[in-house]
């Protein structure tokens, strides 16, 4: 799920500065976060030259994209650049559509657990291409283990906790105490061979072969 | 719409045989369950594919199948839940789960004894870099790394990261031949992308200073913060809903006051659930303030009153605001007098009534619900099952609308009154005034006079929370059944309006002529809250409160607030008994509508608080199948809107639901 | 004899590490770190930037070891390196006349001063492991052939002190099938614990040299007990490092030192100190009676 944050004001004014902007701003995915008042405050205390605003959901949608960059062509052609305010996707769609303008970004783009698009979850897929699910009782390692490990936890968590995000339980303390309750820690002993790091690219290649 | 550049982002697909081989070899009774996708064109009736090719692939071994399920958003932790617990599970010795990673995680999780198996592996779609890349709430192209160090900047808008797959960031490798990547012949090398774009801009790919990606962002502290601050505003109060714009400043400061009477009023027979009034007056009667002019016509059934004095100039059709057909109506001239009917006789106190007379007298005032149904009060005052629990409704959960927060705060002694009467005709012990957190003075104005079985309840804001079983499940943790009442609950829910109404009828004598409405929305210069005369046409109304005259061009009126009020084409109807609010929004650019697809992106179903899974209704409308709509429990549905407002292809899905109920209803009677 | 020789020896083995330094000065660290154990240890490990500070590598720091006849222990970790530069470096290290080597997953990137960096993790320790094994039949981890195989004598690293031990204990017969022919262990402050992991791992038959870590003060104590897992330093010591006077407080550690040391000499098969700066390894081991 993508979350955006404004960029560091600095970041931002020293591209956008003196010039003549229009704003295109994205509400978030509907009822996810979105820095609202950090924009509208940051927007209102530009000193720049404002030739119009489009504010709308759904900034990832290259047709409701259209629908305003038609509405207010007059405005951003008035305008020397385009800032704007959302997701990394949202922001591209943008540029794809002006592609002669000048067009920048206001935000940082992160993600939350839970996949794209659908709501913040407990629970996130790196799309490895190559469950281990089977292998760890339901419990992913790659997305827990910051340190991605298949073969057992390294020698650092403490008290269950890992070394590197002391508040978060140890992917493989969390994975040992499930398979005991299940009564397969036999499953532990197996050696996993290292991860393919490139399935995705591989299959990508392929997929596009089988394209008519 | 273009669609050829729409991408299936399908996030799984079924694992190599022989690894299911190996998984099926250990087990001997096996419960599958598979996740429908998600973030695909949803274009056709789920066909079972990857089920299919399971089966295929087992052979004999699909003997070992004791069950399956196949859900939609199996990621959706709440609803999914409600659906596995319920499924017998006790003799299988292992549940198969084909769905991306995050599902099988949450399989595992709920039935942590049961040993759970991954069918699927999960895979990226169209995504040339081995890191993950995250597409929008769409199915373009674009997509983002979710880097937390935006370069868009200095790329000219396309990422390198996401399209490059050594993620360079400083200009090219030497590799790309003919544009293309070394890595993926099949895809534009991104930075022959990017400087192709600065030469569009007119400019030239200068790379400034040497990048260098910051691998610790985002940082996971930031994420669990975001993460578990979205989880608390989704889950709070109850499952679904929304956080709507509030836009309340404009009009909650502004009091009550007499909107001037109109020249002419049109009064419709139907204001109510039920049979329409009979008129009971004919062209050219004189008429008074509060004279009876349309009988009811049988139990479920209430009058009608004239709000003017004047003389009945004509009966005939007009559009009516709700029906949005044409609908009888008494039509007044004002003849500015002011003369009140006889009828109006105010007492000092109702203690001495008994409960029929006091439900005869709400009855014969004309009382309906005013939170929107209109339902005759006096029906929903004689239940026939025992009531332990009254909810007086003041959530005003829409926005703009303040009208039930005004009447809160400015008359909250007549408000107390009115629940004291209701509580007399009910014999109910428990009663609750259920407020939103966003109206603070109605709180306060209401608590000052509490006694002591009367209770305010402050919930947090979120809409549909004035929703009868929203509310009810919210403040008594029952669940009305479907398709039953509140009633079955032994729970009476009226709005703080219609307790007004109340208290005027048996108080002051006077009957249901007029309501407090407010006027609110975009480019107002009078926006307010009005003690409106029913009957008043709307032209009146936008006259009176906005400045010009150019509504319909660019601007819509809608009855109602500007989520579940109805949209007038006609400045000629006027205000009947239901509208709490009159809502002046300029129309979207992008509308909805019933052409788009349904792109499976499962924020309908996040959003229902009723539970149901509301994109179904959409595929179904649009294929004009109304009948399987029903199928999806569309009957269940509070028409509350969600699912349209946070849908992102924008598909009128409240408008094919009300189509789809429609035909449900008919489809009972034949 | 060399390590490997050793190993099967049956004496009680010692071996100490030694931290290559962030810089290039490195003859000079030799000289006073490791030249006076010269004779005294069976075996010098040398660290692959521990706690994710950028330093000079092992690699190099074991081969200038192995040129002045100081017998080297390659650290090596799956932090930076993916699993071709890995291959990579242990064909190196064969090549610059290194033998042992010590396998282990890493510290994290965050711990150090280049947080930002990217962590690979590529391989993890257990696959290295087999990965080391692979080369020594002379194929690389795809099954290509070499042009002459490299001989190791693999190591990898366990913690006794974790919770839930049998995780580790696990892992460690796992690395035993990827090819560990030793252990060296997270540093012992708890000899009751020790036993307990030992009674299970003594059935692996594979040698294990305890770790101790000298305590530099009861702050240190501290903060090892609060942030690093595995590690319980006991009241006792952390009151006796307290108490002890600034000039008294390598002697008391000595102390301490001595006292864990003969309680592990009867529980495994050799003892691994790690100073961690503290200069003073040369006046433990006299004390111990080891040197």
């Amino acid at each position: 799920m993508l979350v955006t944050q404004l960029k560091p004001e600095e970041e931002v004014l020293s591209k956008i500065s003196g010039k003549r902007l229009f704003i295109f701003g994205c509400l978030g995915c509907k009822e996810l976060y979105f820095p609202k008042e950090e924009v509208g405050k940051f927007v209102d205390s530009l000193k720049e030259e404002i030739t119009g605003r489009a504010i709308l959901d759904y900034l990832c949608n290259r047709e409701f994209v259209k629908a305003y960059v038609g509405e207010y062509s007059k405005e951003i052609e008035g305008a020397e650049l385009v800032l704007v305010f959302s997701c990394g996707v949202g922001t591209q769609v943008v540029s794809s559509l002006l592609e002669s303008k000048l067009v920048y970004t206001g935000c940082d783009t992160l993600y939350l657990n839970g996949f794209q698009g659908l709501s913040v979850r407990n629970f996130n897929c790196n799309q490895c291409g190559q469950c281990y699910l089977n292998y760890t009782a339901g419990i992913c390692p790659i997305t827990n283990c910051p340190k991605g490990l298949l073969n057992g936890s390294c020698g650092g968590a403490k008290d269950g906790k890992c070394e590197v995000d002391p508040e978060a339980d140890c992917a493989w303390v969390l994975i040992y105490k499930r398979l005991e309750k299940l009564a397969k820690l036999d499953t532990l002993t197996e050696i996993l061979s290292p991860r393919d790091y490139n399935k995705n690219i591989t299959e990508y290649l392929s997929q596009k072969e089988g394209v008519k | 719409m273009n669609e050829t550049n729409l991408i299936d982002y399908t996030k799984f697909k079924l694992k190599p045989g022989e690894e299911i081989q190996e998984i099926f070899g250990t087990v001997a009774r096996i419960f599958i369950v598979h996740c429908n996708k998600c973030y695909k064109r949803f274009e056709r009736e789920d066909k079972e594919e990857e089920h299919n090719k399971l089966l295929k692939i087992l052979g004999k071994d699909a003997g070992k199948i004791v069950g399956r399920i196949g859900v939609d958003f199996l990621c959706n932790d709440f609803l999914s839940s409600k659906e596995l617990l319920s499924l017998d599970l006790s003799d299988c010795d292992g549940v198969g789960v084909i769905s991306c990673g995050i599902g099988v995680q949450f399989v595992a999780q709920l039935l942590e004894r049961k040993p759970v198996y991954a069918l699927a592996d999960s895979m990226q779609s169209a995504n040339p870099t081995s890191g993950v890349a995250y597409h929008g709430i769409s199915l373009e192209s674009e997509k983002c790394a979710g880097c937390d160090q935006c370069y868009l900047n200095l790329t000219g808008g396309i990422c390198p990261i996401v399209n490059c797959p050594k993620g360079l960031l400083n200009g090219p490798c030497g590799g790309a031949k003919n544009g293309k990547c070394e890595v993926n012949p099949n895809i534009d090398c991104v930075w022959g992308e990017i400087y192709e774009r600065f030469r569009k801009q007119g400019g030239k790919l200068t790379l400034e200073s040497v990048q260098i990606r910051d691998y610790s962002k985002p940082s996971l502290k930031l994420k669990k913060t975001l993460s578990l601050q979205n989880q608390n505003l989704r889950g709070e109060g109850f499952y679904g809903g929304l956080h709507p714009l509030e836009e309340k400043d404009q009009t909650k400061d502004k009091r009550l006051e007499s909107f001037p009477e109109p020249e002419v009023a049109i009064i419709f027979l139907s204001q109510h659930t039920g049979r329409r009034a009979k008129p009971s007056v004919k062209v050219g009667d004189k008429v008074k303030v509060g004279q009876k002019i349309g009988e009811a016509d049988g139990f479920v059934s209430v009058p009608i009153h004239s709000s003017i004095s004047g003389k009945v100039i004509s009966i005939e059709e007009r559009i009516h605001p709700a029906l949005k057909r044409k609908e009888p109506a008494i039509i007044i001239k004002n003849d500015m007098e002011n003369q009140l009917d006889s009828s109006i006789q105010p007492r000092k106190d109702f203690e001495s009534l008994s409960r029929e007379i006091l439900l005869k007298i709400i009855k014969g005032k004309g009382i309906v619900g005013l939170g929107g149904a209109m339902f005759p009060t006096h029906v929903k005052l004689s239940p026939p099952k025992k009531i332990d629990s009254l909810i007086v409704n003041g959530c005003e959960c829409e926005p703009y609308l303040n009208s039930d927060n005004r009447i809160m705060i400015e008359y909250p002694g007549e408000v107390l009154t009115g629940i004291k009467i209701v509580q007399k005709t009910l014999q109910v012990n428990k009663i609750f005034i259920a407020v939103e957190d966003n109206k603070p003075e109605a709180v306060a104005s209401l608590g000052n006079l509490l006694k002591t079985n009367i209770e305010i309840v402050s919930l947090k804001t979120k809409y549909p929370q004035g929703a009868e079983k929203v509310l009810i499940k919210r403040i008594l943790n029952r669940d009305v059944p479907e398709k039953g009442l509140p009633l079955d609950v032994g729970v009476v829910v009226l709005n703080v309006g219609t307790i007004f109404a109340i208290y005027q009828a048996v108080i002051e004598g006077i009957p249901l002529i007029q309501r407090a409405i407010t006027v609110s929305g975009e480019s107002l210069s009078k926006p307010g809250n009005y003690l409106v005369k029913l009957g008043t046409p709307f032209r009146d109304i936008v006259h009176y409160c906005m400045k010009g005259e150019k509504l319909l061009n660019k601007y819509e009126l809608k009855a109602g607030g500007p989520i579940m009020g109805i949209p007038q084409l006609s400045l000629d109807s006027g205000v009947i008994k239901g509208i709490a609010g009159l809502t002046v929004l300029r129309k979207p650019i992008v509308e909805v509508s019933e052409e788009r697809d349904c792109i499976r992106c499962g924020r309908c179903v996040e959003a229902c608080p009723m539970s149901l899974y509301p994109f179904h209704y959409a595929f179904y409308g649009k294929r004009d199948e109304l009948e399987k709509a029903v199928k999806f429990k569309v009957e269940n549905c509070i028409e509350c809107g969600c699912c349209e407002v946070i849908c992102s292809s924008k598909i009128s899905i409240l408008g094919f639901i009300k189509k789809e109920k429609e035909y449900a209803r008919n489809s009972i009677k034949a | 004899m060399n390590f490997s020789e050793k190993l099967e020896g049956g004496k009680f083995l010692v071996t100490c590490e030694v931290a290559p330094i962030k810089g290039v000065n490195i003859a000079k660290v030799l000289d006073e770190e490791a030249e006076p154990l010269r004779g005294k240890v069976d075996g010098f490990n040398v660290t692959d930037m521990q706690s994710s500070v950028m330093r000079l590598g092992s690699l190099p720091v074991c081969h200038l070891l192995a040129q002045r006849g100081l017998e080297p222990i390659f650290q090596i970790t799956c932090r930076d390196r993916n699993g071709i530069a890995l291959q990579s470096d242990l064909l190196s290290a064969y090549v610059l006349g290194i033998r042992n080597v010590l396998i282990l997953t890493g510290d994290y990137v965050t711990l150090g001063d280049h947080p930002e960096t990217k962590p690979v993790f590529d391989l993890d320790s257990v696959s290295l492991l087999k990965v080391a094994s692979t080369l020594m039949e002379g194929k690389d981890m795809k099954g290509n052939e070499l042009d002459g195989k490299p001989e190791f004598c693999l190591g990898a690293v366990v913690n006794p002190g974790y919770d839930p031990v049998e995780l580790q204990l696990i892992k460690m017969e796992k690395k035993i099938r990827a090819g560990a022919k030793f252990f060296q262990t997270q540093a012992i402050y708890d000899l009751e614990t020790f036993e307990k992991f030992m009674k299970e791992a003594e059935k692996f038959k594979v040698p294990v040299l305890g770790g101790i870590i000298p305590l530099k003060s009861a702050g240190m104590a501290k903060y090892m007990n609060e942030h690093i897992a595995g590690i319980s330093v006991p009241e006792k010591y952390i009151r006796m490092m307290a108490e002890a006077k600034k000039e008294e407080r390598v002697k008391t550690s000595i102390q301490i030192s001595v006292e864990l040391i003969r309680g592990i000499k009867s529980l495994c098969q050799g003892v691994h100190i790690m100073p961690m700066g503290w200069k003073h390894a040369l006046e433990l081991l006299a004390a111990t009676e080891l040197a």
